[in-house]
């Protein structure tokens, strides 16, 4: 599993490769805490790389999520393969989310 | 005919009318019959006497005729026998007796032959009338010989004057002849010797028109006979000398005409009544003195009753139309009375034919009328506030019934309509049926499926109808609600037990039986709550073992206890309430347990203990028993067959990993080829995996304590309907199952971060099934393969 965070135009890019099971839950969350501290700012999480997500993966989208719009900022996802989608389908994640 | 019969029944008036004018006229008729029977006879003896009088007279002046042609007689004798030397003084003598009398006929004074010798042979002064003139002659010739004629002859011989019967006297001159009848006398000289006759004539003619002239009724006429009966007087002059009175009844045999004839030849008097010319006649009559005659007045009953008949028609003439009159007056009279007897009758049709707010005409009357019409009117008001009521209890009613049947089919929408076929399930079979005895019962059942489990219960709610239901609502509710977040029947019914106890007021209570089929390994699991103990059919019949718990509802602390038994493949369960065991026919005889063995065995026998097959038999079984006697309970039936065919494995493999969540990743790949081995496609083996994993972490993290190290199992095995993956560990008990879902509809804020697990792996598998088996926790998730695969 990779995570790469990177600021594009004004936003906040997460960049996620591979998969992201229980196991890697915890290594990409640590990866992923600059994004909690971004202000004022969007955010997109790129998961054209992310081939597998399991329920601790789509929490640490949720903190994300949560997070931001407690400051006015919004998420985006983009790039999403079909399969795991479904898995944003099935949790509801898929309503609370905007996809790009 | 019926016409006027069915106008006189439609009638009041008619008919009371004709009733009274009917009376009236047989009283008029008893009274006017009576008063002319009287009147008839009174009549009957004025006629009597009437005639008799007339008679009487006739006779009187025919005697009175007869002696003065007697005394006329008598005195031309004397006169004769002082001149009996003078032959032409014969002359005068017999010429002053005819204008003395000049009603007499004729007057001869005959002489012996050769008594005046001067005079020949023949000597007879003869005097008649001829017109109006009195001629007198010389009789006697030899032509006619008077001294052998029956005048002459008849006195000589008796010696006495006497009267002749009549005879023609023939006048030579004027060649006529004359009935008439003679008195004759002998004429003796001095010396005694009979010398001569003289003889004095009647007239029969004109005695008859005398006798005739008296008539006492306008068609009544007289008759006179001589000693032999031969008619001298009678209107058919034809008849005169010429027939007797017997003269007919040799003819017609007359017994009355002949009887009369008799009595009147032997100079009786009477009356009789007869029949003559067809006509019913009177007939008076009186022998005529000397003459040997007799004569009789006929008067014709007509006659005499012809003015009595007259006054009679007149008088029932006026008495009919008075009746008439009478009649027309009572009906119009009694019509107008009953006026508003009639309009009351329309009324109270109006009335009748449910026009409850008629106006009742009013009378201003205290009589019979009066009463009726106010007691009609206070009927009328008792109508309308019964009718008002009755409509608002109707209507009340009706609401009722409305209400029940809206609440007996929420009722019944409570229970399961849609049973599992064949199609839908190769692992259980199922079918059940509720009649309510009424709208709404106290019976219940109830299943569903919940991960691989069947939870199901039957129960009977004490009392029957609207408490009942109520409580079996409560009762059903409360099943779903505990056995959402309980797997086990035991802590079901004493959750449900305690809940429902705690609401319960009424000191109702439910006999429930809980079971909990684990389908993929057919352990049943049980708590029977004072229900009936259900049955099995399979290898044989027997009941289910059942401990002796009291129902639910009234002991909020009891702990009910578990059972459990193992269901074979093609075993039912047969559950039921006491409405089948206690249906009652007609004779109050209960259906009873031995016959729900019998239809069951007889089932079992046929193979056609199928869930269906076996309630309908069952059903049939109770109609043929109960037959026309009203249900008294309500009826409820369950069966269950347990049909899982354990196919064999076409994969099986398993791995074993610690409880480290860092071996997540050699667990995906291990689903991943568990799910590319029986062919699945990507998104299906994603979400596989995902759930797996879901499972797998949800034992790492909680099965065993904080830092303590366990083995958790998995194995994937599958066969041609499914792909199965097994976890297996020995922590501490967890059912994941029972967690609640999580609501996908709520807000990124309002989204809690835990509970996503338990709702993916719902999600992803066709099944989640949680055992506490042999100390370990087993989770079974399964996925139907599709037929392609």
């Amino acid at each position: 599993m990779k995570t790469t965070i990177q600021e594009q135009d004004g936003k906040m890019v997460a960049i996620l490769a591979g998969s992201l099971d229980t196991a890697a839950a915890p290594e990409t969350e640590k990866a992923m805490s600059p994004l909690n501290d971004v202000e004022g700012k969007d955010i997109i999480i790129d998961c054209t790389e992310l081939e597998y997500i399991s329920s601790a993966g789509l929490r640490i989208f949720l903190g994300i999520l949560q997070n931001a719009q407690g400051k006015g900022g919004q998420v985006y996802i983009k790039g999403i393969n079909e399969n795991v989608h479904t898995i944003f389908t099935i949790t509801g994640f898929s309503n609370i989310f905007k996809f790009m | 005919m019926n016409r006027i019969i069915a106008y006189i029944r439609r009638k009041l008036s008619v008919r009371v009318s004709l009733r009274v004018v009917v009376s009236a006229a047989i009283l008029f008729v008893a009274a006017l019959g009576y008063m002319f029977f009287q009147a008839r006879d009174a009549v009957y003896h004025e006629a009597m006497n009437r005639a008799t009088q007339i008679l009487d007279k006739t006779s009187l002046r025919v005697d009175s005729i007869l002696n003065r042609v007697e005394v006329a007689s008598d005195m031309t004798r004397w006169l004769v026998e002082r001149h009996t030397n003078q032959a032409d003084s014969m002359f005068v003598y017999s010429r002053s007796m005819l204008e003395n009398n000049p009603d007499f006929y004729n007057c001869s004074v005959a002489f012996e032959p050769y008594y005046f010798e001067e005079k020949g042979r023949y000597f007879s002064a003869y005097t008649k009338h001829v017109g109006d003139s009195i001629r007198t002659i010389q009789g006697g010739s030899d032509s006619y010989q008077y001294f052998f004629a029956d005048w002459y002859l008849m006195p000589k011989l008796l010696d006495r004057p006497c009267w002749t019967e009549p005879y023609f006297d023939f006048d030579v001159a004027t060649n006529t002849s004359e009935m008439v009848t003679s008195y004759c006398q002998t004429v003796k000289d001095r010396q005694g010797r009979m010398i001569g006759v003289i003889n004095t004539s009647l007239s029969i003619n004109w005695l008859s028109k005398t006798i005739s002239a008296v008539k006492p009724y306008p068609h009544s006429y007289s008759i006179m006979i001589g000693r032999g009966g031969t008619y001298f007087v009678h209107p058919d002059t034809t008849k005169i000398t010429r027939q007797t009175i017997f003269t007919q009844t040799l003819e017609q045999p007359d017994t009355a005409m002949t009887a009369l004839g008799y009595a009147m030849q032997r100079g009786e008097e009477g009356v009789k009544q007869m029949h003559i010319n067809g006509k019913d006649s009177y007939v008076f009559y009186k022998p005529l003195g000397r003459t040997g005659c007799s004569m009789a007045i006929v008067c014709p009953e007509s006659d005499i009753f012809r003015s009595f008949d007259r006054l009679q028609n007149t008088i029932m003439g006026i008495v009919a139309v008075g009746l008439l009159l009478m009649l027309y007056f009572f009906i119009r009279i009694i019509t107008f009375e009953l006026d508003p007897l009639r309009r009351l009758a329309t009324e109270a049709e109006t009335i009748a034919s449910g026009q409850f707010d008629a106006e009742l005409p009013d009378f201003q009357r205290v009589d019979e009328i009066g009463q009726l019409s106010h007691s009609f009117g206070n009927m009328q008001q008792s109508l309308v506030k019964y009718i008002d009521e009755l409509k608002k209890t109707t209507a009340q009613k009706a609401t009722i019934e409305s209400d029940l049947r809206i609440a007996s089919k929420i009722q019944l929408g409570m229970l399961p309509e849609k049973f599992p076929t064949r199609a839908d399930r190769d692992d259980v079979q199922l079918f059940a049926s509720l009649t309510p005895a009424k709208e709404v019962g106290g019976d219940l059942f109830d299943f569903y499926f919940r991960d691989e489990k069947l939870f199901f219960c039957i129960g009977d709610v004490s009392g029957k109808g609207v408490p009942a239901s109520l409580f079996m609502a409560v009762t059903r509710s409360t099943f779903r609600t505990v056995s959402a977040h309980e797997s086990m029947p035991d802590r079901i019914v004493t959750i449900m037990n305690k809940t429902i106890a705690d609401m319960n007021k009424n000191h109702m209570f439910v006999t429930l039986f809980v079971g909990v089929l684990d389908l993929p390994t057919g352990r049943l699991h049980y708590c029977n709550a004072g229900h009936d103990a259900p049955l099995l059919i399979g290898a044989g019949i027997g009941e289910l073992p059942c401990d002796s718990n009291i129902p639910v509802g009234f002991m909020p602390q009891w702990k009910f206890s578990l059972q459990e038994a193992r269901i074979f493949t093609g075993t039912t369960i047969f559950l039921f309430t006491d409405g089948l065991t206690e249906a009652m026919n007609a004779n109050k005889a209960q259906f009873q347990m031995e016959r729900v063995n019998e239809v069951a065995a007889r089932a079992l026998d046929n193979q056609q203990h199928e869930p269906r097959q076996l309630i309908e038999q069952m059903t049939d079984a109770v109609h043929q028993f109960v037959g026309d006697a009203e249900q008294s309970d309500d009826l409820t039936m369950m069966a269950i067959q347990y049909v899982w065919q354990h196919n064999d494995a076409r994969m099986r493999k398993n791995i074993t990993l610690p409880n480290d969540i860092q071996k997540v990743p050699q667990l995906n790949a291990f689903v991943e080829e568990a799910c590319q081995t029986v062919g699945l496609d990507e998104i299906d083996t994603m979400k596989i995996k995902v759930a797996v994993e879901e499972a797998v972490v949800n034992v790492m993290k909680y099965a065993y304590p904080s830092g303590e190290r366990g083995d958790i199992t998995i194995e994937a095995a599958s066969n041609d309907v499914r792909l199965k993956f097994t976890i297996i560990d020995s922590g501490k008990p967890f059912d994941p199952t029972v967690q609640s879902a999580v609501d996908t509809s709520l807000s990124a804020q309002e989204r809690k971060i835990g509970g996503l697990g338990i709702h993916i792996m719902r999600q992803n598998m066709d099944s989640i099934n949680y055992e506490r088996s042999d100390n370990r926790n087993v989770l079974t998730l399964r996925k139907k393969l599709n037929k392609k695969n």
